[in-house]
């Protein structure tokens, strides 16, 4: 993958370039502020680029402003927001044009390399890494929200990371359980929910996320 | 200035009561004495150098009044009319400053002045204040009674005068014979404050009867002069002072905005450091750890799969001598566990001074022991003095120890001094305990309240409580900084 890193702390800046360059990724540039970050990713035009929302000069939402235009103006580069916190009305914002290409992590997130490297790749290839947060924050923000109390506590397991952009595979890997479990609980979970079936893991997010947004 | 710092009575000799308990002989004593005291002479003097500037003020105050209603009344110069009243709102609060100041040095009567008027947003906004400023139309007041009063303190100043000219009638018929110089033949005329039509002596035993004359007026001086005194620190006291309740109300409704701010303010800092710092410390701690856990993963997985092989019985991995088992590496976990520690480290600094920011836990054994342990933090030489018999309460000392520490800062930073000094004293004034707080510097000087200094920061936190802080930096220094508080919030 080809990454520019827009992050403030430059000491956590740095630890990312280093891990992506250990796990045989290309960073193109790091950069601390929204407008550096414009100019990278039109320079450099890379398969993702990972966003800080609160950066200078304001420390506000610059991060997100600039993602949605880089979203905008570059489709093929998918962006991971991350944050401190988890804003439901920032995830609104970036979900509002679609859930393809686009990620919205805690920072702590990080702290498994692995699995914050997966969800980089999944952003890159168009896909969608959500963090359980936001999900659970859309879900209890959902006008729809009663209509969740027939699923199965296993059900809302497996609806919580559809919406977190997850594979059956790595479902079943999360929770330890068969592929073909796992495909009962999804075609459960629609079934109950009267969304259309569908194993392509991004169109599920998105009814998945209209469905918690509706 | 406000309420709990306002009556301050002067307790100084200048104004010892004439009249002391006591028995009719002591009483009697004092009267005789009263014309000796420092309070008499001080109290004639004040009339004395009152009159001058009252009367020019009191003039000229009423003339700039009458032009501005004149032609406010008038159509064609109503903006002017106006503008000459705020004019006049504004010269009459100088004035009262000037005789505050003249009450307060010779008198002791030192009354805080009133609170400065609101500065109110755009051209009809500041003069909707400035017409509306209660404070500078009880200084209008003021100077304009000040004019008939400093006219009966000149009056009183005249029993002295003609005490002292009659008491000296012997020794000028002595030394200048009977002719006083006025050419006209006739006896030595005798001075009177009260017009009695012209009393004159013709013989050298009568000059006694204008000394006796003299004696008795310079008995009855004291009492006129005290007269004018008292009826005018009243007023100085009801018109000069921080005021009414609509002021105080006033202040009370800018300091609690103050108050709030300040405490989101502080809330808000401690959030986006503890963002900026000590979460993104952690974060890269766990990561830097993460990272060093699936390198030894890797270590272990490869000496596992090595072992398949006669590699040899030494599980450590990176000395086995097969190549094909992935080695650990070292340097890089070493490095890894480095960038950790040192992150670790940084986030338990940064929490710590995050804490102290919020409240030094020294401060708990009081105000003395916090402020030692911030002299001796300081890279500058400081020396310490403190005399607090009484405790404040904890929100005062917070914020007496914050003030010291904001101005210590602030003289290292920007003062080019060489040494400070911190004096902290409990003193009770007209009743009510102050704490005063003086940071004092032989730096540059030329501190300003209002040069986006911080210290218009602390002006506000210090005013929460109704006290006060005072700036004393000339260009070139020294500088003094006093900050008052009361002892409870």
């Amino acid at each position: 993958m080809r990454v520019v890193i827009a992050e403030d702390a430059a000491v956590l800046r740095e630890l990312l370039a280093q891990m992506l360059v250990e796990r045989g990724h290309e960073v193109c540039a790091t950069v601390g502020d929204a407008d550096a970050l414009r100019a990278a990713v039109a320079e450099h035009r890379p398969d993702v680029t990972v966003v800080d929302i609160r950066m200078p000069p304001s420390h506000t939402d610059e991060g997100l402003r600039a993602a949605i235009d880089i979203r905008r103006e570059h489709p093929g580069t998918g962006v991971l927001l991350f944050s401190q916190y988890v804003e439901t009305k920032y995830a609104t914002r970036l979900l509002s044009d679609g859930s393809a290409g686009v990620g919205y992590l805690l920072k702590d997130r990080v702290a498994n390399v692995a699995e914050f490297t997966d969800a980089l790749a999944r952003v890159a290839g168009g896909g969608t890494a959500l963090d359980p947060e936001v999900v659970t924050q859309l879900a209890g923000a959902s006008r729809r929200a009663a209509e969740l109390t027939p699923l199965t506590a296993r059900e809302r397991q497996v609806l919580s990371l559809m919406a977190e952009g997850r594979s059956n595979a790595a479902i079943a890997q999360t929770l330890v359980v068969s592929a073909g479990t796992v495909e009962k609980h999804v075609a459960a979970v629609f079934d109950k929910l009267g969304l259309p079936a569908s194993h392509d893991a991004n169109r599920r997010v998105l009814a998945v996320l209209r469905y918690l947004r509706g | 200035m406000t309420g709990k710092l306002i009556t301050m009575h002067d307790t100084s000799p200048v104004s010892a009561p004439l009249r002391e308990p006591g028995s009719a002989r002591t009483r009697a004593a004092a009267l005789l004495r009263a014309p000796l005291t420092r309070r008499a002479w001080a109290e004639a003097a004040y009339c004395l150098a009152a009159f001058p500037l009252g009367l020019a003020g009191g003039v000229l105050l009423a003339v700039l009044l009458a032009l501005g209603a004149g032609l406010t009344v008038s159509l064609v110069g109503a903006v002017i009319g106006v503008l000459v009243l705020v004019g006049c709102v504004r010269l009459a609060r100088g004035l009262g400053a000037l005789h505050r100041g003249l009450a307060a040095g010779l008198l002791g009567e030192r009354v805080p002045g009133p609170v400065p008027s609101r500065p109110g947003s755009g051209v009809l906004g500041r003069l909707d204040a400035r017409l509306r400023d209660g404070a500078g139309w009880r200084a209008t007041a003021y100077v304009l009674v000040k004019l008939p009063m400093s006219a009966l303190g000149m009056y009183a100043v005249l029993w002295w005068l003609t005490g002292l000219t009659n008491v000296t009638a012997p020794l000028r018929w002595g030394v200048f014979g009977q002719d006083t110089g006025s050419g006209d033949v006739g006896g030595m005329p005798v001075l009177t404050p009260i017009p009695v039509g012209s009393l004159e002596v013709r013989t050298f035993a009568g000059t006694f009867a204008a000394l006796a004359l003299g004696l008795a007026l310079l008995l009855l001086a004291p009492w006129a002069t005290r007269l004018v005194v008292e009826a005018d620190r009243r007023l100085l006291r009801a018109l000069l002072g921080p005021g009414h309740l609509a002021d105080r109300v006033r202040d009370l409704e800018e300091t609690r905005a103050l108050a709030v701010d300040d405490s989101v303010a502080l809330l808000r800092r401690v959030e986006r450091d503890l963002h900026d710092g000590a979460q993104v410390r952690l974060v890269a701690v766990a990561m830097s750890l993460d990272m060093i856990k699936e390198r030894l993963d890797e270590a272990d997985d490869g000496s596992r799969g090595g072992s398949e092989h006669p590699a040899g019985p030494g599980p450590k991995p990176g000395t086995g001598p097969d190549a094909t088992s992935p080695s650990l590496d070292l340097a890089r976990v070493r490095q890894l566990v480095d960038v950790a520690h040192h992150n670790a480290t940084e986030a338990l600094t940064e929490l710590r001074d995050l804490a102290r920011g919020i409240h030094p836990p020294v401060l708990d054994d009081g105000l003395p022991d916090a402020l030692a342990t911030l002299v001796a933090r300081s890279t500058l030489p400081v020396e310490l003095a403190t005399d607090i018999p009484r405790r404040p309460t904890p929100a005062i000392e917070t914020i007496a120890y914050f003030c010291a520490a904001e101005l210590l800062t602030n003289v290292i930073k920007h003062s080019n001094a060489e040494r400070a000094a911190i004096t902290v004293t409990e003193e009770t004034e007209g009743g009510v305990g102050v704490l005063r707080l003086r940071v004092t510097d032989d730096g540059r000087g030329g501190a300003d309240v209002g040069a986006g200094s911080g210290l218009i920061g602390l002006t506000q936190r210090v005013r929460t409580v109704d006290g006060r802080l005072r700036v004393h930096s000339p260009d070139g220094g020294p500088t003094e900084v006093t900050v008052e508080l009361p002892l409870h919030a």
